[in-house]
């Protein structure tokens, strides 16, 4: 008895055990599953995220109790701060520039002017010993300063940060990248009535609006490179040489805002709601041609830190012809004549976003159509219903702060067209507003109740502006493309690249890549899983099933290897071969089947039933071997000798050596053994009384074949397949390989593609974590999980269906 | 051999139907291997025509093997070797110019197990019919109606033909299988157990049914019921370990059994 409860307790921990033990696998994979998901979804997320603008602090400057000097008697021209937020600046018209801790630190406490543009006193900059009486800002925050004689002077706000202990001090300091000695802006002391600045890699170049209604161009550039610092801590050591030349551009010239690109290459010229667009990039070439005939344009200015020696004859050269590039007018479209009411370039030299007086934004830059390049409008943005008074580009992003006349604040991105935030941030007549240079920052001087002014900072959430689904999924219109299109380019070389996130071309390579893997590997496998479970002897089938079935273990690497460096150059070499063989090799099999039916039986007898496959193989091979033998035979007759450069000369098609041909053989060797194994099991189970009832009827062997087996077997060899696409959308190996992975829309067989799979694994490695490339990658990640989701579901319900239907029994 | 030079058996020679009026089929010295193993050994006998003939015998005694012998469905299995003669009207349906599925069209088959195919009732009817390529719309409704009329099922289905035959219960999807065996006019029907899936009820309908047919096809039925092959059946064979033991007609089987083997079988000493 006792031995008996035993035992029935042991089997009753045992019954627990598995039940807990085989519970907890089952939780876990569910669990695991749900985690993937829920991952992919957290690193989406802030992808889809709203923009934030939070205050973050403010302070007041300039009231009575700092001021020192006559500042009120010149307004605010520019505020800016750090990156680090810990900074901020004021540049006033006079030429004063004055620094201001921001938040309190170990150093300063919040408020305190740190520094002011003359370290003697709060003196405003001076040119020359003149006072400055207008300043201007290049897109990269330099500025210039012009004095009442005509002259101008370069100064750089910069700022160094020092680590002592556990905090961060953030010096500014201000450069004189040029010496303390200014030159004149235009030659011949013409007056100057307006002036712009730009700079790029030690050359700057000016655009100036004189009295008399010229429009010059004035470059400079350093013959001798020298360290600025260096210069400056030892006064007497280095003289800096300047090459200045001046071009005028246009005459009678009216203007109310000028531009230059800071390539250098456009100076675009404002009047009232006519822009003008000059091109200035060959000024280099004519300066080569004119430096050969005479130095007369040219003039040296030889300074240093506390004496000049100038050497000037400046004689300018004048071109009124070619600069003119082109002429529009933004808003004549609209039916309510709208007015310009702001201009400013998109960081990047190609766009200029102009803000009418009804509230729109436009979006103009050059697109190169069959007139040439023309600047044509992109885009509108409808901010509101007040005149836009300014327009503030981020330093590196697309992205755009507007402000009206109500004060009121818009944050938007340009390419993906989207309309991020609105709402005030000043509750005064805001000043100035500065966006920091990572756009995480937002500062915003207005006039305090006090008299003077109040800066107030605040953090601006806006990590990935640029993705927005309309990005992601549909045509975008980006700088320098013709039209809108699906683009995928995550990088590049170049500083002012702006990253293109279309998943409509790496989904569509997937798609691609699938679509010819199948149409290789479906009849292939379907009819050898018909033949093996069908027709083939039982001995033999039990040695082929498990071969083909192992063909599934050999590493995707190997596949993808074999066919990026050995089948794609026979590919590209036999191209005529290779399209021949697809057409030959099945005729050929029919041709042989068709003529040993018609054999006489006795010859047929010689070979048992079940061999007579094999007769088959002589001929395949003696096809493929003619073929090959006779392919440049054949290219002669057909293909002028060159299959390859004929498709690619007379028809137009594009060839790439890794292309959907090798794809589709590859990746379709790949899946031939998941279809075949799948599809030969469900063939095989079905009921034998099921073939014996048909086959007593009367039935030949194929007609048993079509209207019964394949019929009860469709939700298996259903299955198969979808298993097989599954596998095909999912590989990564072979079209990481084979493909050459340019993301290109194009159907043609002969062209590559890049998948969805592969871009993660070429791209993820290089990606930095937590930027809108590694979002954008999750995200293609879970579109990839969401099209095996899409396909199994499928299957998964057409089989069913099926089952329903055909399953016998 | 009468049909030497006729590739199908299908062409009967007159003279020899003439001969042989009331034997249907005449099984000559039958043997049967599965590889090396002996199934059948040295059978002989005559199957009158238009009368029902049952094997009985103890599982594994090679009735049913002989048969699926008359219609050649042993020719699926691997490694099988059939030596001897069977004659169907004269010709040996073994002979190597026989085209099967012509064989198979003039002896139909049942099977142990219902297996309607995955189709629709008036599918599953037509098969035969279209498989041999019969588009006739008008052809083909006569020839459901008839079936399933001498199956006893016409009445059950006729307002759902176009159902799926899956549905039916197991009796109904057997007379269904006899329908479609039927449907394309044998001239003999073999039937494999045909009830020994089927309940008491749908068993005794399967039998009146075969009372039926036999005005119509010569029926062969494996059974391993003696109380059936008594009731059905004008002749029964009883098999033993591959031999033909006893071959009579039922009456004298059943009452006065010549070998001792046979009286113990039916006084169910064993099997």
């Amino acid at each position: 008895m006792t031995l008996r409860s035993g035992s029935a307790k042991s089997r009753l921990l045992k019954n627990k055990l598995a039940r807990y033990f085989i519970t907890l696998g089952g939780v876990g994979v569910l669990f695991t599953l749900v985690f993937i998901f829920l991952y992919l979804l957290y690193v989406i997320k802030p992808i889809f995220d709203d923009v934030e603008v939070d205050a973050l602090a403010s302070i007041l400057v300039n009231n009575d109790s700092t001021s020192q000097v006559n500042h009120t008697n010149s307004s605010i021209a520019f505020i800016g701060l750090d990156e680090y937020q810990q900074v901020a600046y004021q540049v006033r018209q006079n030429g004063q520039i004055d620094f201001y801790q921001l938040v309190d630190s170990d150093f300063h406490r919040s408020g305190t002017n740190i520094l002011s543009s003359s370290l003697a006193g709060n003196e405003p900059l001076a040119v020359n010993n003149n006072p400055v009486v207008d300043i201007v800002r290049s897109a990269n925050n330099k500025f210039a300063l012009l004095n009442s004689d005509g002259q101008v002077n370069l100064v750089d706000v910069k700022f160094i940060s020092r680590y002592l202990a556990d905090s961060q001090e953030i010096q500014p300091r201000l450069d004189y990248p040029i010496g303390k000695q200014g030159f004149d802006l235009v030659p011949n002391q013409a007056k100057v009535e307006l002036f712009s600045y730009a700079t790029e890699q030690g050359r700057s170049r000016f655009v100036t609006l004189t009295s008399d209604k010229r429009l010059v161009v004035t470059t400079i550039s350093k013959k001798q490179k020298q360290k600025q610092k260096q210069k400056q801590k030892q006064p007497a050591a280095g003289i800096t040489a300047l090459n200045i030349r001046y071009h005028e551009l246009a005459k009678e010239v009216n203007a109310d805002q000028l531009l230059i690109t800071p390539d250098l290459s456009l100076a675009i010229v404002r009047d009232h709601n006519l822009v003008s667009v000059y091109r200035l990039n060959d000024l280099a070439e004519r300066r080569q041609m004119l430096n050969e005939s005479s130095e007369s344009n040219t003039a040296s200015i030889l300074s240093s830190e506390n004496s000049a020696a100038v050497e000037l004859s400046a004689d300018i050269e004048r071109y009124n012809r070619e600069f003119l590039h082109s002429q529009f007018q933004p808003f004549s479209s609209l039916t309510d004549k709208a007015n310009i009411s702001a201009m400013s370039l998109l960081s990047g030299s190609s766009s200029i976003l102009f803000g009418s007086s009804k509230g729109e934004v436009s979006q103009w830059f050059e697109v190169m159509t069959s007139r040439g390049r023309v600047f044509k409008e992109i885009r509108q943005f409808d901010v509101g219903d007040n005149a836009i008074v300014a327009i503030y580009p981020e330093l590196f992003r697309k992205s755009f702060f507007t402000l009206d006349s109500e004060q009121d604040l818009g944050i938007f991105y340009t390419t993906s067209e989207a309309d991020l935030w609105r709402g005030k941030v000043a509750q005064q007549t805001s000043l100035a507003i500065a966006i920091s240079p990572r756009a995480d920052a937002l500062l915003v001087s207005e006039l305090s109740e006090q008299g003077g002014s109040q800066l107030t900072l605040f953090s601006v959430d806006n990590q990935h502006p640029e993705i927005t689904w309309r990005a992601l999924w549909q045509r975008v219109w980006y700088e320098d493309y013709p039209e809108p299109a699906y683009v995928w380019q995550s990088s590049s070389g170049s500083d002012e690249f702006e990253a293109k996130f279309s998943l409509v071309p790496i989904s569509f390579g997937t798609i691609k890549a699938a679509f010819y893997a199948m149409i290789f590997a479906i009849p292939i496998a379907i009819t050898a899983a018909i033949y093996t479970a069908y027709f083939m002897p039982s001995k033999l089938r039990r040695k082929v099933k498990p071969t083909i079935e192992m063909m599934e273990a050999l590493p995707t690497v190997i596949l993808g290897f074999l066919a990026g460096l050995w089948l794609a150059p026979i590919i590209e070499q036999y191209l005529a071969a290779v399209l021949l063989l697809l057409i030959i090799l099945p005729i050929t099999v029919l041709l042989v089947a068709f003529g040993w039916h018609k054999l006489p039986k006795d010859w047929k007898l010689m070979l048992p039933e079940s061999w007579s496959p094999l007769i088959l193989i002589p001929f395949i091979i003696l096809v493929s071997v003619f073929a090959f033998k006779f392919s440049s035979t054949f290219e002669a007759w057909f293909f002028a000798g060159d299959m390859r450069l004929y498709v690619t000369e007379y028809l137009g098609i594009d060839y790439d050596q890794r292309n959907a041909l090798v794809i589709g053989i590859a990746m379709g060797f790949a899946v031939i053994p998941t279809i075949f194994s799948i599809a030969e099991d469900a063939i095989f189970s079905v009921p034998k009384h099921l073939t014996s009832g048909a086959l007593a009827l009367g039935a030949t062997p194929w007609q048993t074949l079509i209207t019964v087996v394949l019929l009860t077997a469709s939700p298996g060899i259903f299955s198969a397949i979808m298993m097989g696409l599954g596998r095909a959308v999912g590989e990564t190996m072979i079209v990481l390989m084979a493909t050459g992975n340019t993301p290109i829309l194009d159907w043609n067989m002969l062209q590559g593609m890049r998948t969805l799979a592969a871009n993660i694994a070429i791209e993820m490695p290089e990606s930095e974590v937590g930027s809108s490339h590694y979002r954008v990658l999750f995200l293609a990640a879970f579109v990839l999980f969401v099209f095996t989701f899409i396909f199994n579901t499928l299957a998964e319900l057409i089989r069913q269906r099926l089952r329903d239907k055909y399953s016998s029994l | 051999m009468n049909s030497a030079n006729s590739v199908s058996i299908t062409a009967a020679n007159s003279t020899t139907a003439n001969a042989t009026e009331q034997i249907a089929l005449e099984i000559d010295k039958l043997n049967l291997f599965y590889g090396e193993k002996q199934v059948l050994r040295d059978i002989s006998m005559s199957i009158p025509k238009g009368q029902v003939t049952a094997f009985i015998g103890p599982s594994g005694c090679g009735k049913s093997t002989l048969l699926r012998c008359i219609n050649r469905m042993n020719d699926l299995v691997d490694d099988c070797r059939v030596e001897g003669k069977i004659n169907l009207y004269g010709d040996n349906i073994y002979h190597r110019h026989v085209d099967v599925a012509a064989l198979r069209r003039r002896v139909g088959m049942v099977f142990q197990t219902p297996n309607p195919f995955p189709k629709s009732i008036y599918e599953n009817v037509i098969y035969g019919l279209r498989i041999t390529g019969e588009k006739n719309r008008r052809v083909l409704d006569q020839v459901v109606e008839k079936s399933l009329r001498s199956a006893a099922l016409w009445d059950e289905v006729k307002d759902r033909l176009h159902e799926s035959a899956l549905g039916l219960s197991g009796g109904q999807q057997q007379r269904l299988v006899i329908a479609r065996a039927i449907a394309i006019e044998p001239e003999i029907l073999l039937l494999d157990e045909p009830t020994s899936a089927l309940d008491p009820i749908s068993t005794l309908t399967i039998e009146e049914l075969i009372n039926d047919l036999k005005k119509q096809f010569t029926v062969v039925i494996v059974t391993h019921n003696m109380q059936q092959a008594a009731r059905v059946s004008d002749q029964t064979a009883f098999m033993y370990m591959g031999d033909l033991i006893e071959y009579s007609d039922t009456n004298t089987l059943f009452t006065t059994p010549v070998k001792k083997q046979t009286e113990d079988y039916i006084t169910g000493r064993y099997g």
